[in-house]
């Protein structure tokens, strides 16, 4: 647990981090805060009142020009001809066998310009297939991850944590913005993009803001802790908060050889719309069916369900966990495990866990939904 | 940190106190472990040799195994940490022990407390 390699990427955060007593992993390159106090208490910190992720390491693209659009859906699964400025949706990157490069958002700035946000591990890979995607559109792609900090402000205060620190100008802009909108917003002082997404099944925000912002605005999140009950929260809540809401982790539940269509994002592929990358192997996967897909499990017996561990289905190995985890809110252990498509709702499952195998039920997806998003 | 004079020390983090033949972990491996949420440990009767593990210790993003530090017999295993994990965080000693055993043959490689809080700092 060396915190010390120089090669690892720090976010402008780093310091602040270090100050609130995180301790610190390498995750994908960076040195990042996997908890401040413990996971349990930030998980639940985030269920009931709020939590600041520093989430800077994550990538941002933006396409800009004319055929910006034509370009974006050229490149994108979901219909990004629909949004409107302010806009914004979960899609992804596919190669021509339909397999997933990343997934993301991607949100319309204006009529000739995306915001695409990426995953820290893929930012280099994503912004070379973009780039080399480009050449025949007239556009313009920069990759502006370095320009840009990420705080995700999320749970059920959020909101009032978000007013106490915005400039009350932008107060009724934040206050209307419907979910996965964007805007632009002064936040403690300095023109920001506040989007309402999230990766924890909570309402909350996620906001764009320049790195070198990123102290300032930290400090400030963290001074309506007396109201707003705000805590840092680590990448280790980040993950089981993100598993309980059924949200994939790139790597983990799907790469490039999962097609969105296995990993139960068929609602954001629109093979209605023109061309795009990826189209014609998902129009040939989705007429012969699939052979794999993912459900969510919750295990019956003693025992946590961990990335990789082999599933049986009827004695037999049909698949293996995804992802996998204490429960804290939902209760227990369970996650995500990408099966045989023959696996349906209340099917009973086994997870070899170490040499053991244990009793799962598959159940519905999302394992948690918040009462409001 | 507290690591209490009366027990031996592995580099894995284990202590065996010599009084009872009772093993847990440190409050260090606690530490750096975080949120323990589920233990699994070996039947009664189970014979182990020194360095074998019997059992693991899961925190919400780890599973570390837990390694015999002599060798020995399981004569009992503490239901109470695997009914409530968390429990070790409060205390990984008194009543945080996970296993006694009825050791066999001599113990080698253990550390003093005082050794093994030099060992950890140099972490």
């Amino acid at each position: 647990m060396s915190d010390t390699n120089d090669t690892s990427l720090k976010t402008p955060l780093y310091h602040q981090h270090k100050a609130c007593g995180a301790k610190v992993i390498e995750f994908g390159g960076w040195l990042m805060p996997v908890s401040y106090t413990s996971v349990l208490a930030e998980h639940k910190a985030v269920r009931e009142k709020c939590g600041v992720f520093d989430v800077s390491h994550m990538g941002e693209v933006r396409v800009k020009g004319p055929q910006a659009e034509a370009f974006v859906q050229h490149i994108t699964m979901n219909d990004a001809a629909k949004l409107k400025p302010g806009q914004g949706q979960y899609s992804a990157l596919l190669n021509e066998s339909g397999g997933m490069i990343d997934d993301l958002i991607v949100y319309r700035l204006g009529v000739d310009e995306f915001f695409i946000c990426i995953n820290a591990a893929n930012r280099a890979k994503d912004f070379q297939w973009i780039s080399s995607h480009a050449k025949s559109f007239n556009i313009e792609v920069t990759n502006e991850s370095d320009r840009w900090a990420q705080l995700a402000v999320q749970g059920p205060t959020s909101l009032e944590a978000m007013l106490a620190i915005i400039d009350p100008a932008d107060r009724s802009t934040l206050e209307a913005l419907p979910y996965t909108n964007i805007a632009k917003a002064r936040v403690a002082g300095r023109e920001c993009l506040v989007a309402r997404t999230g990766y924890t099944g909570e309402h909350g925000y996620e906001i764009y803001l320049p790195a070198d912002h990123a102290e300032k605005l930290w400090l400030a999140l963290l001074g309506t802790a007396s109201k707003s009950g705000i805590v840092p929260v680590g990448l280790g809540a980040r993950d089981t908060l993100r598993l309980e809401a059924c949200y994939l982790l790139y790597g983990n539940d799907m790469n490039d050889e999962t097609t969105p269509l296995e990993a139960g994002v068929a609602w954001a592929v629109k093979l209605n719309k023109p061309g795009f990358i990826g189209k014609e192997a998902l129009v040939q996967q989705k007429a012969n069916g699939t052979k794999q897909k993912i459900v969510a499990l919750k295990m019956k017996e003693d025992g946590i369900p961990r990335h990789g561990m082999t599933v049986y289905w009827r004695g037999e190995p049909a698949g293996f966990v995804t992802s996998g985890s204490v429960l804290p809110t939902v209760g227990g252990a369970g996650g995500m495990a990408m099966v045989a498509s023959g696996v349906v709702e209340n099917d009973e499952l086994e997870v070899d866990i170490r040499g053991k195998r244990k009793l799962a039920t598959v159940v519905k997806r999302p394992l948690y939904s918040a009462k409001t998003k | 940190m507290n690591f209490p004079s009366e027990f031996k020390y592995t580099k894995d983090h284990e202590w065996v106190s010599s009084a009872d033949s009772k093993i847990g972990v440190t409050a260090y491996a606690i530490e750096q472990l975080g949120d323990i949420v589920h233990i699994e440990l070996p039947e009664v009767g189970k014979e182990l040799k020194h360095g074998a593990s019997f059992g693991t210790i899961e925190s919400t993003k780890t599973v570390s195994d837990l390694y015999m530090p002599v060798s020995g017999k399981i004569i009992a295993v503490n239901q109470a940490v695997l009914k409530s994990p968390e429990s070790l965080q409060m205390d990984p000693y008194k009543n945080g022990w996970l296993i006694q055993i009825s050791p066999v043959g001599e113990a080698t490689g253990l550390m003093s407390a005082k050794d093994y809080e030099t060992f950890v700092a140099g972490h």
